[in-house]
C-alpha cells in the first residue's frame, strides 16, 4: 500500500523481491546499491545468518525522478528464501505495491521456482492480494551458468497467467536485467498509482526508462 | 489504495508527538505502519528513520507473531535497552506503530505512562483520517502528474 504524504510532498513506495533460496534476491539489491548515484539511495541493510543467508529481509530506499513536485521514494525488500521463513515472508509482504520474483534458471532449481511462486499467491492472498492486480514481474536470473534452462520453458513454468507478465533474463551478478527489472515494476507501480489517484488522465504521460 | 496523510493530519500527529517527546524526554517520535512506511518523525537525531520504520514494523510484526504462538492476540508493546540508547514500541492500532527513542537520561517509566495519552491521541487521528475523503476530494489536491525525466533512477556516473 503507497503512502502519500501532502505536507512533506512524498510518496513511498514497497518493492519485494521474492524468489526462492540462492535465487540472486540480495544480490539485486547489492548490484543496484553499488551502480545507483548514491545521493538516490540510502544504506542496504541486511539481517542474515554468519553464513550470509537472509534472515529477516534486506531493506534499501531508493530516491526516483517520479512524480512532479514529490520526492518518491520506492522501498526495496527481499524476503528470506527458505522454506522454513514462510511467516517471515508474509511480514515482508504486508503492504506491498510491486514484486520482482526472481527466478533461478538452473534445471535443478525448477520445482524450487515453481514453490516459491505458488508461495507468493498464497501468501498475497492471505493479505488480500492477487497476483492478477499487483504490478509484479519475473526475472531469470543466473543465466550465465551451464545448465540452464530454456527462457521459453521458464516462461511456460512461470509466466502463464492469463496476461503474461514482463520477464528478464538476467545475470544478477554483472547487473545484467537488474535494472530491466527495477524499472519495469517501478514503472508498473507508478502506473496504477496514478490510475487508482489521477482523476485528469491527461495528466499521465509516458515515462522513459533507464 | 494508498494512504494519504493531508497536510491538517500531518500537523495534527505533529503536535501529538511533540507533546509526546517534551513530557517523555525521548529522542525521537515516529509513527510508522506495518509495511515499514514512515508516516511521521518528530525529534533531533540523526538516525535514519526509514530503516528504522522498516526495522521497527519487522520486530513488532515477528513480535506480534511471538504473542500468537502464546495464545496471546498481541503484545501491544515491545522494549530493547541498551546501555546508552533504548527503543519503545507500541502498537496505536492493527496497522500503525509508534516508535520512541531514548536515551539514558530519560526514563522508562515516564516513556511508558506518557506513550498511553498519546496512542489515544493518534488512534482517534487515524480514525479520522480513515473516515475522511478520499484523495482528490480535498484541498490538498493536485493531480499527481509523472515526471519527463528520461531516467527513473539516477546511475552513478563511471
Amino acid at each position: 500500500m503507497s503512502f502519500v504524504n501532502f505536507k512533506k510532498r512524498e510518496v513511498q513506495f514497497k518493492i519485494v523481491y521474492y524468489g526462492p533460496g540462492l535465487c540472486g534476491k540480495t544480490t539485486n539489491l547489492q548490484v543496484i546499491h553499488r551502480l545507483i548515484n548514491p545521493e538516490a539511495r540510502g544504506d542496504l541493510t541486511s539481517i542474515a545468518t554468519a553464513g550470509e543467508r537472509t534472515l529477516f529481509f534486506d531493506f534499501m530506499p531508493l530516491v526516483a525522478q517520479a512524480i512532479e513536485g514529490y520526492q518518491t521514494r520506492f522501498q526495496l525488500y527481499t524476503v528470506p528464501g527458505q522454506v522454513m521463513y514462510n511467516l517471515t515472508r508474509r511480514l515482508v509482504l504486508r503492504g506491498v505495491d510491486g514484486v520482482v520474483f526472481v527466478a533461478d534458471s538452473q534445471w535443478s532449481k525448477m520445482q524450487e521456482n515453481v514453490e516459491s511462486f505458488a508461495n507468493l499467491e498464497e501468501n498475497l492472498q492471505l493479505q488480500g492480494e492477487t497476483l492478477q492486480t499487483l504490478p509484479h514481474v519475473l526475472q531469470y536470473n543466473k543465466r550465465d551458468l551451464p545448465d540452464v534452462a530454456p527462457v521459453h520453458y521458464m516462461e511456460f513454468m512461470l509466466n502463464h497467467g492469463a496476461v503474461r507478465q514482463s520477464s528478464f533474463p538476467a545475470v544478477a551478478t554483472t547487473g545484467e536485467g537488474v535494472f530491466e527489472a527495477l524499472n519495469m515494476v517501478a514503472r508498473q507501480v507508478l502506473h496504477k498509482f496514478m490510475i487508482v489517484h489521477s482523476r485528469k488522465e491527461e495528466g499521465v504521460r509516458e515515462l522513459a526508462l533507464v | 489504495m494508498a494512504q494519504v496523510l493531508q497536510e491538517k493530519d500531518s500537523v495534527r500527529l505533529r503536535k501529538v508527538l511533540l507533546q509526546l517527546l517534551a513530557r517523555s524526554e525521548s529522542d525521537d517520535c515516529l509513527l510508522c505502519d506495518s509495511g515499514g512506511h514512515m508516516l511521521a518523525l518528530e525529534g533531533a537525531s540523526r538516525h535514519d528513520p526509514f530503516l528504522i520504520s522498516a526495522l521497527g514494523a519487522g520486530v513488532f510484526g515477528a513480535s506480534r507473531e511471538l504473542a500468537r504462538m502464546l495464545g496471546e492476540n498481541e503484545f501491544s508493546a515491545v522494549l530493547h535497552q541498551g546501555e546508552r540508547k533504548s527503543i519503545f514500541l507500541r502498537a496505536v492500532d492493527a496497522d500503525t506503530l509508534l516508535v520512541m527513542i531514548f536515551s539514558q537520561s530519560a526514563n522508562v517509566g515516564l516513556v511508558k505512562l506518557y506513550s498511553t495519552p498519546a496512542v489515544e491521541d493518534l488512534r482517534q487521528i487515524l480514525a479520522d483520517i480513515k473516515q475522511g475523503p478520499p484523495v482528490g476530494d480535498t484541498e490538498d489536491s493536485r493531480p499527481f502528474v509523472l515526471s519527463t525525466e528520461t531516467q527513473l533512477f539516477s546511475l552513478r556516473k563511471e
